[in-house]
């Protein structure tokens, strides 16, 4: 019991202690020259867009393998990764928002990245959308599989739509050709510490996502296992005397 | 215009002894709803065979599964010798005819132009087509638009699709209903032939009367389940 | 894919082009729907011919990709459940089915690019740049956003929502046609190559007929 007790628990433990890690770490590093204390939104903006990409190639991942292998686990996975995905995409959406303002004076502006990755955030929108239309496990699992092979379409090019368009919008701060802009090493290091705890985040989510899917499988697999009347039962012999 | 069934195509033929449609305890869940259970089910060649049962018992839903449109959700069974749960089924769809309640005509092509689109795609000539429709009586009707056409014209003309294409399994859910007595004759004669070249015919309908003097047998769905 | 695939994808065409020229959807409701748009657009943001001629170019692509849905989803979705099966039971591979179907939206859907497009440049005052690569976008939008149609089309046929739900998973989706469609254009106006740009929705037109060919059977099972 307590093994099993400790065993649900350590997500939240994990998510904590990192996080933890995460925003000391953010703290401590040094404000930036030109944005000054502004720059540490950064800290949980570009982490919130790199677990957007990552969840997403996961639901990419998970759709794939439902198709191959018509095994729910997989639907399952990519499932939870497009809920956990659209929160964090929503998360780094507003979180640009809030830095753009003061740095660029507006809220929005229709910058290349920001405006694809709304996007992305309505394709997820609307597998989830999909995902909601359809009762059958099954016919679930395979609708929104080829629609998560479809959405996955847009996340390379969200990330390359800067290189193409050359906008207003930072280059990409870690994955560029020449390495990445940032050069202070606590910047660096806060920030791929970030990374990591938002990853982490992000497991822990879905483990515990996952579980719950799986219970509300199990749910309806015993719903379904138990004898009900087949539809044609609730037809009887009419009885005009019954009216009168 | 008594419509003449010795032209345009026919049921081929299905040699072997196994039996053209075996449902062994199969059941149809669509959603949360279980529509059949534990169906068992053999139709051989030469069988016409009547489904009866009370409105909602299931047995549009049995034809489908026998049309291999719908896959079991429990049980096994095989249709012109392809299991239901493989992509066999798509190799057999061809042999099987099946007129359901509604016509599955586009309403906004004629008569003929329904036919030869079913003829282009099913590999028949398109010579066919008009020559079912003058077989089925509406020789004088192949230019007129489907959606024109009332519910008995258009039952005729998926008549006349079972006439042009070789099938060996037929599905028929109320034949006879908006039909007049003249194409009432042609459906009884469909059954027949198809029987006789070694298909087999399943025929739902509440006549009981007149389908148990065409039939070799009749099943009952109650209860989700055949008896 | 055998002669036989060929064959009753054409016979999806030829019967698709007709129900549509009975009908007259495209022709006589999404067409003028379209052309209303951009007629509305300068009602609402300013009539100034600078301004117009700006935005002229983006405003047609956006109605392509907007409206376009409406045609792909139409030829798509409007198969009532008898016809679907009796099509099936005439041996209509689903491959070839969504192979049709596609084809023949992507034929109304270049109808349309055509006939809003003149209302475009008369209302906009669009400078057509670069006809041979104007056309090869042209053919190259109507054939994705015709997939994509088709695509969406049956993966919510016979869902609880139906078509209500094409236009959102479709929009988005389209984005890369739309952003290849408009710096297209902008490349040709400014004299740049614009081979990126036309690579990249021919990428995204590829994935999407892949993805529709292969997942048309298990699509139609469910």
């Amino acid at each position: 019991m307590q093994a099993q007790t400790r065993n649900r628990q350590w997500p939240w433990v994990a998510i904590v202690l990192s996080l933890a890690v995460a925003f000391t770490l953010s703290m401590v590093s040094p404000a930036d020259s030109v944005q000054g204390d502004l720059v540490r939104i950064m800290y949980v903006h570009v982490p919130a867009a790199w677990l957007a990409y990552l969840a997403f190639f996961v639901t990419f991942v998970g759709s794939v393998g439902y198709l191959i292998t018509k095994d729910l686990r997989w639907d399952r996975i990519a499932a939870a990764s497009a809920e956990i995905g659209v929160y964090f995409t929503g998360l780094a959406i507003a979180l640009g928002m809030i830095w753009a303002k003061p740095t660029w004076g507006v809220w929005w502006t229709w910058d290349a990245r920001l405006t694809l990755t709304a996007i992305m955030f309505f394709v997820y929108l609307g597998y989830l959308a999909l995902r909601r239309t359809t009762d059958d496990p099954v016919v679930r699992a395979g609708r929104s599989s080829v629609l998560g092979v479809l959405g996955a379409l847009q996340i390379p090019l969200v990330h390359f739509s800067v290189v193409w368009w050359r906008t207003l919008h930072q280059p990409p701060s870690l994955v560029r050709p020449d390495g990445p802009a940032i050069q202070d090493p606590l910047m660096l290091t806060a920030l791929i510490v970030g990374v990591l705890a938002f990853t982490v985040v992000y497991g822990s989510l879905m483990v515990k996502r996952i579980e719950l899917i799986k219970l509300d499988d199990r749910k309806v697999a015993i719903e379904q296992s138990i004898e009900r009347p087949v539809a044609g039962e609730a037809v009887t012999v009419p009885d005009l005397g019954a009216s009168s | 215009m008594i419509p003449d069934t010795s032209s345009g195509g026919g049921g081929s033929p299905t040699t072997g002894g196994d039996p053209l449609v075996k449902l062994d305890g199969v059941g149809v869940r669509i959603g949360s709803t279980q529509i059949l259970r534990d169906v068992d089910l053999e139709i051989s060649a030469g069988e016409v065979v009547g489904l009866f049962g009370a409105n909602g018992a299931g047995k549009t839903t049995a034809l489908r599964l026998m049309a291999t449109l719908i896959r079991p959700s429990q049980g096994t069974g095989t249709v012109l010798g392809a299991d239901l749960t493989s992509q066999e089924r798509y190799d057999v769809r061809r042999r099987i005819g099946m007129i359901g309640h509604t016509p599955g005509i586009f309403p906004e092509l004629t008569l003929g132009e329904n036919l030869r689109y079913a003829a282009r795609v099913a590999g028949v000539p398109p010579e066919r087509a008009d020559e079912a429709l003058v077989a089925v009586g509406l020789g004088g009707a192949i230019d007129r638009r489907a959606g024109a056409s009332s519910h008995g014209m258009q039952r005729r003309t998926e008549f006349a699709r079972e006439l042009m294409i070789d099938r060996s399994l037929l599905l028929l859910d109320e034949p006879h209903s908006a039909l007049d007595r003249d194409a009432v004759d042609l459906v009884e004669g469909l059954i027949a032939r198809t029987a006789e070249e070694g298909g087999a015919v399943v025929v739902v309908s509440h006549d009981r009367d007149r389908i148990n003097k065409i039939a070799s047998r009749s099943v009952e769905i109650q209860g989700g389940t055949l008896s | 894919m055998t002669t036989g695939f060929w064959h009753q994808a054409a016979a999806v065409v030829h019967r698709d082009l007709l129900r549509e020229r009975r009908r007259g959807d495209v022709l006589w409701i999404t067409i003028p729907f379209g052309a209303i748009a951009l007629l509305l657009v300068p009602l609402a943001v300013g009539t100034d011919a600078i301004l117009l001629r700006q935005i002229g170019p983006g405003m047609y692509w956006v109605i392509v990709m907007l409206f376009g849905v409406l045609v792909s989803v139409g030829k798509a979705s409007n198969e009532t459940l008898p016809q679907q099966d009796a099509s099936a039971l005439l041996g209509l591979d689903p491959a070839s089915g969504f192979v049709g179907r596609a084809t023949s939206a992507t034929l109304l859907l270049l109808i349309f690019e055509m006939v809003v497009g003149v209302v475009a440049v008369g209302l906009y005052d669009i400078s057509i740049i670069g006809i041979p690569w104007l056309i090869v976008t042209l053919i190259i939008v109507a054939i994705g956003l015709a997939l994509l149609g088709t695509l969406t089309g049956s993966i919510v046929n016979s869902t609880s929502a139906g078509t209500a739900l094409v236009p959102l998973l479709v929009a988005p989706l389209s984005v890369p046609l739309l952003l290849g469609a408009t710096q297209s254009y902008e490349g040709l106006r400014l004299g740049h190559s614009i081979l990126s740009w036309v690579l990249l929705m021919v990428a995204v037109v590829l994935i999407v007929a892949i993805i529709g060919v292969l997942t048309a059977r298990p699509l139609q099972e469910m």
